[in-house]
């Protein structure tokens, strides 16, 4: 054994004090790694294709990603747990507001959304105002699922129908449809889809539910009264009583399984049934989304975005993740067509994407002249907001407006129970 | 003499001191202790803690990552206000009350069922409380297929056996079927739990007491009223205690089968704390929702044990 200097010994006790005391590895032992929690993709092909670009990713650039999934409904339990701990994941997926409501714990990625929206155009509106807060992204935008019209066309073509243009001409068609055993599938029940017809119903009526200044309740107008009664008249006539009991999933099965003739929902209700070959998928396809009495057309849009929780001890890895998987062209193509158009580009360049090319039953996706929100538009995204939004107000004020309860009572109840949530402290 | 006997002390050996340590830990106030310990840093760290948490919660602004104010019993006062709260706390009522109600009768009735002889008995006690072990969340994803609209199998064979009109009773979507739904659900679930309870407290109960009293001419409804009820009390306190606790905060049930609709007609204080505190990020009004009852259900837990104890003394 070689016998050790005195100088070699205080090089290296001093070198090992100094790596306990600031608790960073030597570079040679350093292994960058992040980890990233996002949900399970109603596209599955489309978490398949993330977890390769993954291994990727990591071969490319030696970075170590691990891609953990979660159901939609847990990730809120999720996301408070982490950042109330301050422990967990390095990236997350933004769903809609998230970044609104966890902005204090997400770091600042301007500088990789400006390189996207150079690259690609600006980002979508709806993207814009959910991911970027008070002027910071706190999110880049990642895709964009939005709710369009789903209706068999077989049907439509048997009976001679026209494919309606407005919400008045879906009532015209909605009456003959439920005369075939074939109604208009809306769900009027305390679930999201709900809130994504009757959010785009009321816009195109000339409503909100919410003024610009998210202060102000303006759900007591008369765009609600003639919305409302849109509503009394398509449940009595267009529609079943079943609608009330509906969850998410309902208005897709009653489309897939033969029986609704019309439904408001993204895209993947007639995916599923394509890819599982059930017989109505042949009839089904889509159309343009419904104008008011005014001409305007409005849709819900549901963005999703890739944010860094502030906890990270990776934040510059986490970015190099998020540049490769958006900022390459190819990987993002990649990406985006394994999701079957239901994960849609959520930058303006890319809005007439190649993956709407792969079915020309994805044509009606292109969507000219259609303004795309997220639910409360055009109230700015706030805990209050959110809080409208997920106590069901909008919905159950239809439903109650349906189900007996006069409009005026109706409206009376939703304007008094968002002004109580506004008046919040 | 003395002096032999002083030396005899002087040269007696100091105990080891394993022996020393062995003999510390067999008195009764350190053994005891030690043996408890392990269980109250459980209780301390599992329940007080997230206890303690929670009450704080509910009695600041607590917002998920963001800095909290103490704001007294604001929240509390503030959900008055709220629709949405004034029908949960109707509900909790409606539901737990019918729910526990019929439980009790229907245990008392299972139990007596299974007391007697029959055929393959431990297979059929084994079966009763199969609603009880099979996952909540799972069962009642089952009893929602059997619910929902599309493909109901309840309405099927109703209108198959033309008890029921096409297309039958809209389960989930009308609010009084909404919530004899989910009451169904849990008195379908927590069967089991009173039905053996009560089997337990049933063949506890002497059988001399029976056979004197049938010696002395009594039928079955007096054997059951003067007998069997008395000495069940005590059981049926604390299995009424639990059932009760259990029911208010019924959360899975609710969840998977109606979210709380129709309008809120279902919400309970669980379904609708997680809506607003954990959906909405408003942390402490949901603690405070979820906290709302607790008073008058620890009085509820000191009257009922105080009466229970009562009883057995």
């Amino acid at each position: 054994m070689d016998k050790i200097s005195r100088r070699r010994f205080l090089t290296t006790t001093g070198g090992l004090v100094g790596i306990l005391a600031t608790g960073i590895p030597p570079a040679f032992g350093q292994k960058r790694q992040i980890s990233y929690l996002c949900w399970n993709n109603f596209a599955p092909a489309s978490d398949k294709k993330l977890a390769q670009i993954g291994q990727r990713f990591t071969k490319d650039t030696g970075i170590g990603i691990r891609i953990d999934h979660i159901a939609a409904p847990q990730q809120a339990a999720k996301y408070a747990s982490e950042v109330q701990t301050q422990a967990g994941h390095d990236v997350v997926e933004m769903r809609m507001h998230f970044p609104w409501l966890y902005e204090p714990q997400l770091v600042d990625v301007s500088d990789v959304a400006r390189e996207m929206e150079k690259k690609y155009g600006p980002a979508v509106a709806s993207a814009k105002e959910t991911a970027m807060v008070k002027g910071i992204w706190r999110a880049v935008p990642q895709y964009r699922t939005f709710f369009v019209a789903a209706y068999r066309e077989d049907l439509f073509k048997k009976a001679g129908l026209k494919v309606p243009d407005t919400w008045d001409d879906l009532y015209t068609v909605g009456v003959q449809l439920k005369k075939m055993g074939h109604p208009v599938g809306i769900p009027i029940s305390q679930n999201y889809d709900s809130i994504s017809t009757a959010g785009p119903v009321l816009w195109s009526f000339g409503g909100r539910e919410v003024e610009k200044d998210g202060k102000t309740v303006a759900i007591d107008g008369v765009h609600t009264v003639r919305m409302l009664e849109w509503y009394k008249k398509m449940f009595r006539d267009c529609m079943e009583p079943e609608v009330l009991s509906w969850d998410d999933a309902s208005n897709n099965q009653s489309l897939q399984q033969g029986k609704a003739g019309w439904i408001h929902n993204p895209v993947s209700a007639y995916i599923v049934a394509r890819n599982s070959k059930l017989p109505s998928a042949e009839g089904i396809n889509h159309h343009r989304s419904l104008a008011g009495p005014d001409g305007v057309r409005h849709e819900t849009d549901v963005p999703r975005h890739i944010g860094i929780w502030k906890f990270s001890k990776n934040v510059e890895p986490a970015k190099e993740w998020i540049r490769y998987l958006l900022g390459k062209r190819e990987v993002y193509d990649e990406y985006i067509m394994s999701g079957d158009a239901f994960n849609l580009p959520a930058y303006t360049n890319l809005l007439d994407h190649p993956v709407l090319k792969t079915d020309p039953k994805f044509a009606a996706l292109r969507q000219e002249g259609v303004q795309f929100h997220c639910y409360g538009w055009p109230a700015p995204a706030s805990d209050k907001v959110q809080l409208i939004t997920n106590s069901f107000i909008l919905p159950n004020m239809v439903a109650k407006a349906v189900t007996g309860t006069s409009t005026r009572d109706a409206i009376a109840w939703g304007a008094n129970e968002m002004k109580k949530i506004l008046e919040k402290k | 003499m003395a002096s032999a006997h002083a030396g005899v002390i002087a040269a007696t050996p100091r105990p080891r001191f394993g022996l020393r340590v062995g003999e510390w830990l067999n008195r009764e106030g350190v053994l005891g202790p030690m043996f408890v310990a392990p269980a109250l840093l459980l209780l301390l760290v599992l329940v007080a803690y997230p206890f303690c948490m929670a009450v704080y919660f509910s009695l600041s602004d607590a917002f998920i990552g963001r800095p909290t104010e103490f704001t007294g019993i604001r929240n509390f006062v503030n959900l008055w206000e709220s629709d949405a709260f004034r029908q949960t706390f109707q509900n909790a009522f409606v539901f737990t009350g019918i729910s526990v109600g019929f439980k009790l009768v229907m245990g008392i009735a299972l139990a007596l069922l299974l007391s007697q002889q029959l055929w393959f008995k431990r297979w059929i006690r084994g079966a009763v409380l199969l609603p009880w072990v099979i996952p909540t969340a799972l069962s009642t994803l089952g009893w929602w297929w059997m619910f929902n609209s599309l493909y109901s199998v309840v309405n099927w064979t109703g209108i198959a056996l033309d008890f029921m009109d096409a297309p039958g009773p809209n389960w989930l979507g009308q609010k009084y079927h909404a919530m004899a739904a989910v009451i169904v659900v849990n008195i379908w679930r927590g069967l089991p739990f009173f039905a053996i309870t009560i089997l337990a407290g049933l063949l506890a109960i002497p059988k001399e007491l029976y056979e004197a009293a049938e010696a002395d001419g009594a039928g079955p409804v007096r054997r059951f009223w003067h007998i069997t009820l008395p000495l069940l009390k005590p059981v049926l306190g604390i299995v009424i205690l639990f059932s009760t606790i259990f029911t208010f905060s019924e959360f899975n049930i609710v969840y998977v089968l109606t979210h709380g609709g129709p309008i809120n007609s279902t919400h309970l204080f669980a379904t609708l704390s997680r809506q607003v505190g954990l959906e909405t990020g408003r942390i402490g009004e949901g603690a405070a929702i979820s906290l709302y009852l607790f008073p008058v259900l620890m009085f509820v837990v000191w009257a009922q044990l105080r009466s229970v104890r009562r009883e057995v003394l």
